[in-house]
């Protein structure tokens, strides 16, 4: 399979921009993870120890409010006064003030005195005193935390509030199927502080919130930590607070849109924060969501853990940056991609146009033309080979007209040569024949005068044949030169004087003008000459009376290959000149224009064999109307490889 | 005087007979080397004509045993196509002159007489 360069520099270009998109993909999305998540861990731990101090804080509330409450004289002696119905007011005030739940009194020796709600002044026989009290009644200092309380205290406390408390569990951990069906405990931050007059303890006083089904502490712990950041419509952040491993408050929500009370946290988070008590940050499942979250245990005023607080951060706000991310780098990926193939088609069309065109050209070459379309130019090294290719197939034209030429002519000349000397072996006999018989026959004086002319057209005729033969004759014979030194000016002079009076007669004027101090040519010296005069007399016939025939000869060095040292005749007429299209077939045997009988047409051809295999060459210049010039050239020494030629 | 002519081509001896008879010569035809050879045997002709191309053997043969038996007698050398080699090759036997076909009655004639005159001083 051919694969175009084309396609080669755009799966380059491609392969390229895919490997960049992959890799800054990759480094891209390792690094948001790293950082970004990273960073968002680090953060829901701060916000997490902010949602603690909050709460630690609400819890110091309640208490300073308990103890400034004890403080006021009036209440004290209420208190040591047992004016129940006066603390039942100041109470009532007190909790709406603190936003408490609950809130009672009980006397020093722990009965409860009088307390928030249905039951506000408990009989003798009503169940013990609030835990909160009894510790401050046994130790005498004031106490604030977390605590739980079970069902049957929440009843006596006040039943709303029992009845608040009560979470249905709706989902239990694998393993856990005997657990109860609902929680019942309250989980209360709370606080008791002791009433002293002077320096007696007259009572307790305590107080507390339930967070059971408490949103206002959850939402106000998610709202200060997170600041109603929302994503599509949910808040970002989230908060818990946890009964054991059971949410009792949150602001997380169920896929239903409920609040997800009465679920329970991983088994994971439970062993680790709950059993182990320590601090647990990760991604976490919540209730249908990712989250990235963070919990701490929550110990209650004996130092029990009871309970977790948690906040998390939706994780999708992340992972929606991610999604960004990714999607803008594999945009800019694909963008890339599009513009490294279109600069890639828009190079390789630059690139592979020429070479194209230079295959097209060069299939043109193959198909035998030698003037190929190589386009425009292009200005890159693609530009160098379109001009040697060029120049390649120029060279090939030239040597191949010049070649196809040699060959051309020695092919005929060779064919011609084996037909001539059979032809001349054939007829030469027969020819004598008849020359001597009707020659004999005119000889006789009793031959009737038309019968006498008759025998003249005869012997005319056969000596048309005689003359063909011997011009097929001298232009086979390929014989040995035999070269001497020869001053070329008097060469010509003396085949000129051998013409003169032919061109005498027809009214032609011949000029020659020698050149001086020309070096000896080595030449066969009756070879040459005959050239010359045929060259001559070929002049002649073209020129009409009163023209003219111009010969010089001068020193010339050869046109082509190596210059060589020659000289050259020029032959200059004023005659008919040659029409373009014969000046090709003009050194072909037998090509002639002149009528029949006068020229066999072997003449140039003859000459043409001559003077090459004398190394030189002959070119014709011509113009119609105006008169031709032939140019001899022949080496003064030549060359080796002509000494073979002939024979 | 006697010439003794020798050419594979019968137009040729008729031609050559009719032009010599008309001189005054006596012709005396061979067809071919062989036969020009016998005939030297028993006669001895004052000029020699020979054809270069002939089939079986050649002029140029002829010319050899004639130079070994008989060298005095000039020899012309005829032919219809010949290149230079071919007649060095014939003036290096001894031929007098080289007469190039088709000639006319009185070429024949002129060289025949030229050389006649060059050989026979006596």
């Amino acid at each position: 399979m051919f694969y175009s360069t084309r396609s080669k520099l755009l799966a380059g270009f491609l392969g390229v921009t895919l490997l960049v998109g992959a890799v800054s993909l990759f480094t891209g999305v390792h690094l948001i993870d790293q950082n970004v998540f990273g960073e968002a861990l680090n953060r829901v731990q701060q916000d997490l120890n902010a949602a603690h101090e909050m709460y630690l804080s609400r819890v110091k509330q309640v208490k300073t409010c308990l103890s400034i409450t004890t403080l006021g004289f009036a209440f004290i002696s209420s208190v040591s006064e047992r004016n129940t119905t006066d603390l039942a007011i100041r109470l009532e005030r007190m909790a709406r003030l603190a936003e408490l739940d609950f809130a009672g009194i009980t006397t020093e020796d722990g009965r409860t005195l009088c307390r928030m709600g249905p039951y506000a002044f408990p009989g003798p026989a009503s169940r013990g005193v609030n835990p909160l009290a009894k510790v401050v009644l046994e130790q005498r200092v004031s106490v604030s935390g977390t605590m739980v309380l079970d069902r049957d205290f929440l009843i006596s406390e006040n039943p709303d509030l029992a009845e608040r408390a009560r979470i249905p569990i709706g989902h239990r951990p694998e393993g856990d199927a005997d657990s109860a069906q609902e929680e019942s405990a309250g989980m209360v931050i709370g606080a008791a502080v002791p009433i002293v007059e002077g320096d007696t303890l007259v009572g307790v006083l305590y107080g507390g919130i339930l967070l059971n089904r408490s949103e206002a502490i959850v939402d106000t712990l998610r709202d200060t930590v997170f600041q109603s950041e929302t994503y599509q419509g949910r808040s970002v952040g989230s908060s818990t607070i946890f009964l054991y491993d059971l949410r009792i408050a949150t602001n997380v929500y169920s896929p239903e849109g409920r609040r997800a009370l009465g679920t329970r946290v991983s088994r994971e988070v439970k062993e680790h924060v709950l059993n182990q008590g320590k601090l647990w940050t990760d991604r976490a499942h919540v209730v249908g969501n990712w989250y990235i979250s963070a919990y701490r245990p929550i110990e209650d005023i004996f130092g029990r853990r009871v309970g977790m607080l948690y906040v998390g951060v939706l994780e999708e706000k992340f992972t929606r940056i991610r999604g960004q991310a990714l999607e803008m780098f594999i945009l800019i990926t694909l963008a890339g991609m599009l513009l490294a193939a279109a600069a890639g088609v828009v190079i390789a069309r630059r690139i592979t146009l020429p070479i194209q065109r230079l295959i097209q050209a060069s299939q043109q070459v193959r198909e035998g033309s030698l003037n190929p379309e190589l386009g425009p130019p292009a200005n890159s090294e693609i530009g160098v080979l379109q001009k040697a290719f060029g120049e390649m197939v120029a060279a090939m034209g030239r040597r191949r007209a010049a070649s196809e030429l040699r060959i051309i002519h020695s092919e005929k000349q060779a064919s011609v040569g084996r037909l001539a000397a059979g032809v001349a072996h054939e007829i030469n006999n027969p020819l004598t024949g008849v020359l001597t018989y009707t020659h004999m026959l005119l000889r006789r004086k009793d031959i009737a005068p038309d019968m006498r002319s008759d025998l003249q057209i005869i012997v005319e005729a056969t000596e048309r044949v005689r003359k063909i033969v011997k011009g097929l004759l001298d232009f086979s014979r390929q014989t040995k030169l035999d070269p001497e030194p020869t001053d070329v000016n008097r060469l010509v002079g003396a085949a000129i004087s051998l013409i003169e009076n032919q061109a005498l007669v027809k009214g032609v004027a011949i000029n020659f003008n020698p050149g001086e101090n020309l070096p000896q040519v080595t030449l066969d010296r009756s070879q040459i000459q005959s050239v010359i005069i045929n060259i001559i007399i070929n002049s002649l016939d073209a020129t009409e009376p009163g023209g003219h025939i111009r010969i010089f000869t001068a020193a010339s060095l050869s046109g082509n290959g190596a210059a060589q040292e020659g000289i050259e005749i020029t032959f200059a007429d004023t005659g008919c000149g040659i029409p373009p299209e014969n000046l090709n077939k003009l050194f072909d045997p037998f090509f002639t224009t002149k009528s029949v009988g006068q020229g066999t047409g072997l003449g140039l051809s003859v000459s043409l064999g001559i003077v090459q295999r004398h190394g030189g060459h002959i070119r014709v210049q011509s113009e119609v109307g105006k008169g031709s010039r032939f140019f001899i050239w022949l080496p003064i020494q030549r060359r080796a490889e002509h000494e073979s030629v002939g024979g | 005087m006697r010439v003794l002519v020798v050419d594979d081509e019968p137009i040729v001896l008729k031609s050559c007979r009719l032009v010599l008879e008309a001189e005054g010569w006596e012709m005396i035809p061979a067809s071919s080397v062989t036969e020009a050879l016998s005939i030297l045997e028993s006669i001895t002709p004052e000029l020699l004509l020979v054809d270069v191309k002939m089939p079986v053997h050649d002029g140029m043969y002829l010319m050899r045993k004639v130079r070994e038996k008989r060298p005095g007698i000039p020899i012309i050398v005829m032919s219809g196509y010949a290149t230079s080699e071919t007649i060095k090759e014939a003036e290096g036997l001894g031929a007098a002159i080289f007469l190039p076909k088709p000639f006319t009655p009185d070429e024949l004639a002129d060289t025949l007489r030229a050389v006649a005159k060059s050989t026979s001083p006596d």
